[in-house]
């Protein structure tokens, strides 16, 4: 048994996680003049040593030598997780300051009064407590903190465009997917970005490397170790403790959260430190653990979970995807494609309008990724050109500039059985129940992605595309969207939801859970401006209950 | 504007689909090809400009089964007005996977090389390396998806495909590959993204 180091110091406030969504709630809270203890599970990582701006041969040279890039993701064999053997579930996770808005994808989407509304609608599942215009004035306010770049076409599918900077244009083959798809009926957009077109809160406007996933090394897209963390920790008022495992909730007799069990992810010691009001943003699948690890006699099933609906209703989004070349651009000359890592574009859900809807509930959107020259090598599928020799070296080097890439994302339902649980007879190497992923998708994810099906071939027909390495329903692994949301979802119901409008725990008003878990529904959207913006109302709610004397 | 449901599962059948009704390859073959894509900015083989001045020694393959390398991967992306796999040191990456690789994929890779030295033998009774670049061309051939294949070369089919689907990861990810080859400029600061300017392409 390890010495318990117990700190008898009373945190004001304890954040779990330092991502998105506790980044925001240290920034907010901080600058309305509360004291912030965050615990990470991990460290900073240096933005200066990111590999940014390295072409794939100088990392070669430099991996040679022994160095290797930042290793932002946790190896699963520090932390592993349990699936049932037939229904695995990629999951994907960033310990470390930051968290995953190091290396995201940055796809900036409000959600609209349709998607607030989904359940409202059809009557699936719980409705969201909250509207849009709940949250419009804080994505107004998130938008113009962290620069979002984007177009001025809204819809009802996508509102809000007015604090966006202006989007970088599209690239050849993004403009004909565009053209195609309007020639459908079916409107594709200026994408909707975290890249800062403008310079933004003292970092350069981005200068379109294409290199977002290894990190910028520039500050130039949102990422909460840049642009709120250093923010916070100007203030005076934010302490950071690093390698602090977080693994329970600690409960007064009343049941109120009184602090936090986290293990030193280097020696292994157990600590605890005290707060008066907990906040967890550990990511949803990760909060989700500590939450249901959190017993005591009076939370049995986990820290607020009387209703037992945390850890349930875990939504995903399914995922399609079909890659070829357009022959309208084949054999052009390349051009710089790089811009902003991923597409210029977006395809919001519309199978909402007239005449385009069919017999499931909710929707999908689509991204664009790799739609252009590649700067990273010949495009995936060259190796399916058949034969070999100068005939080959041509064919690759013609379809090179034409390459298109669609990945249509839909919601997934919220199912009671789609499930988070620990599993008491599995520990981690700090004794800690493991967490256990059981997920899979159903008739109305069957449908949807017969229509995401369709609808990619018909833009890739119109536009006249050729698809290289297509097998049609070729559904991507569950959970590797890397958007989980609904484990601990807010609600008007105690008996049906965790946490009220404001992400506070029913059962336990000093505890607030602020990331994707809090999500009632999943969207067909990317979930992080809406972590923003609901994690800055809930603490701004938060520092009010403070100031009034009732946390 | 016209308004279209999409909704028609026959669109499919419109479409060309190129790489269709491809044999799935057996796991080492797709495994080896994976490795190559993600680990090409990884793996420990030195293949940009300086290197070809420096001395280099396989790791993994021995200095005939290094010469047979480089030749097949020539072969598969030549020299033309640019230069081809040997001239972009594709061999080094090729052995660089190769490190990297489980032990039962790497020797599923070497007993390919060796199958096809011995087919080599065989029909001209030459190894790879000794072999007329007529005789190559006929050997690569026979096991590329392009030729008409019997039952005595489709063991080299699989082979061939590893082989080839490294040498097109490798090469592209130099600088050879990307910069003269394909054309792209290299520029990794743009003050402003153009993006497509083509006339015919706007909406």
């Amino acid at each position: 048994m390890q010495q318990i180091i117990k700190s008898a110091h009373v945190h004001p406030v304890v954040i779990i996680g330092s991502g998105a969504s506790g980044g925001m709630a240290a920034w907010n809270l901080t600058k309305k003049g509360i004291k912030v203890l965050m615990l990470d599970a991990g460290e900073r990582f240096d933005r200066m040593t990111f590999w940014t701006h390295v072409q794939p041969w100088e990392a070669r040279e430099r991996a040679a030598r022994g160095e290797h890039p930042p290793r932002f993701f946790l190896d699963v064999k520090e932390q592993p997780y349990l699936t049932p053997d037939d229904r695995p579930f990629e999951l994907t996770r960033v310990w470390g300051h930051g968290g995953k808005t190091n290396v995201w994808g940055r796809v900036s989407l409000r959600y609209s009064a349709l998607d607030f509304k989904g359940a409202d609608r059809d009557g699936w599942e719980i409705p969201w407590p909250i509207t849009y215009s709940d949250v419009a004035p804080y994505y107004d306010r998130v938008e113009q903190l962290i620069g979002v770049c984007g177009g001025t076409d809204d819809s009802d599918a996508l509102p809000g465009s007015r604090f966006l900077q202006p989007p970088p244009p599209p690239r050849c083959g993004e403009r004909l997917l565009q053209k195609a798809a309007a020639g459908l009926g079916i409107p594709v957009v200026a994408g909707r970005r975290a890249n800062m077109t403008r310079p933004t809160g003292g970092f350069p406007a981005c200068h379109y490397c294409g290199a977002c996933g290894s990190g910028c090394d520039t500050g130039s897209f949102f990422n909460s170790a840049d642009h709120l963390l250093p923010i916070a920790l100007r203030s005076g008022r934010l302490e950071i403790r690093s390698n602090a495992v977080a693994a329970r909730i600690l409960v007064d007799d009343k049941g109120l959260a009184k602090g936090v069990q986290y293990f030193d992810r280097k020696t292994g010691a157990e600590q605890q430190v005290l707060a008066k009001v907990v906040v967890v943003g550990a990511s949803c699948v990760d909060s989700t653990r500590i939450l249901l690890n959190s017993t005591s006699p009076r939370h049995p099933n986990g820290i607020g979970n009387g209703s037992d609906v945390i850890g349930r209703y875990l939504s995903e989004q399914i995922r399609l995807h079909a890659r070829g070349y357009l022959p309208a651009l084949a054999g052009t000359s390349t051009l710089n494609d790089r811009g902003i890592g991923g597409e210029h574009i977006y395809m919001p859900r519309f199978n909402h309008r007239p005449g385009q809807g069919r017999d499931y509930l909710r929707g999908f959107g689509a991204q664009f990724w790799n739609t252009g020259a590649s700067a990273g090598g010949a495009h995936e599928g060259s190796d399916l050109i058949p034969g070999f020799g100068a005939s080959l070296k041509s064919e690759i080097k013609r379809r090179h500039p034409a390459w298109f890439e669609i990945h249509p994302y839909g919601e997934v339902l919220p199912y009671a059985h789609n499930r988070i649980t620990v599993d008491q007879d599995r520990r981690d190497r700090y004794g800690v129940p493991l967490l256990k992923i059981d997920y899979s998708i159903g008739e109305n994810e069957r449908k949807m992605s017969d229509h995401m099906a369709d609808t990619m071939e018909e833009i890739v027909h119109t536009a006249g595309g050729v698809l290289v390495g297509y097998t049609r329903g070729d559904l991507d692994k569950n959970g590797s969207a890397i958007h989980e949301h609904g484990t601990c979802r807010m609600g008007a119901d105690p008996k049906r939801s965790a946490l009220n409008a404001f992400n506070q725990m029913h059962e336990v008003k000093n505890l607030f859970v602020v990331d994707g878990s809090a999500f009632t529904t999943a969207t067909e959207k990317n979930p992080t401006l809406t972590i923003l913006a609901l994690s800055w109302r809930a603490t701004d709610y938060l520092a009010g209950e403070i100031g009034r004397g009732n946390l | 504007m016209e308004q279209r449901t999409v909704n028609r599962r026959d669109a499919l059948r419109r479409i060309a689909v190129a790489g269709a009704g491809v044999v799935s390859a057996p796991l080492w073959v797709e495994a080896l090809g994976a490795l190559a894509r993600a680990q090409a900015p990884h793996v420990h083989a030195s293949t940009g400009p300086s290197a070809a001045a420096g001395p280099w020694s396989p790791k993994v393959l021995t200095a005939h089964q290094d010469e047979t390398v480089t030749a097949l991967c020539e072969l598969i992306i030549p020299q033309t007005d640019t230069p081809g796999a040997r001239g972009a040191l594709v061999n080094r990456f090729v052995d660089g996977v190769l490190q990297e690789a489980t032990t039962a994929d790497r020797d599923a890779f070497l007993k390919g090389l060796a199958w096809i030295d011995a087919r080599s033998t065989a029909l001209f009774g030459k190894d790879v390396r000794s072999a007329t670049p007529e005789q190559q061309t006929d050997l690569l051939t026979r096991v590329s998806s392009a030729g008409s294949r019997g039952a005595d070369d489709a063991a080299g089919a699989d082979f061939f495909r590893a082989l080839k689907s490294m040498t097109i990861t490798g090469y592209y990810t130099t600088q050879i590959g990307l910069q003269q080859e394909l054309g792209d400029d290299g520029r990794l600061v743009l003050a402003e993204f153009k993006g497509c300017t083509h006339r015919e392409h706007q909406l």
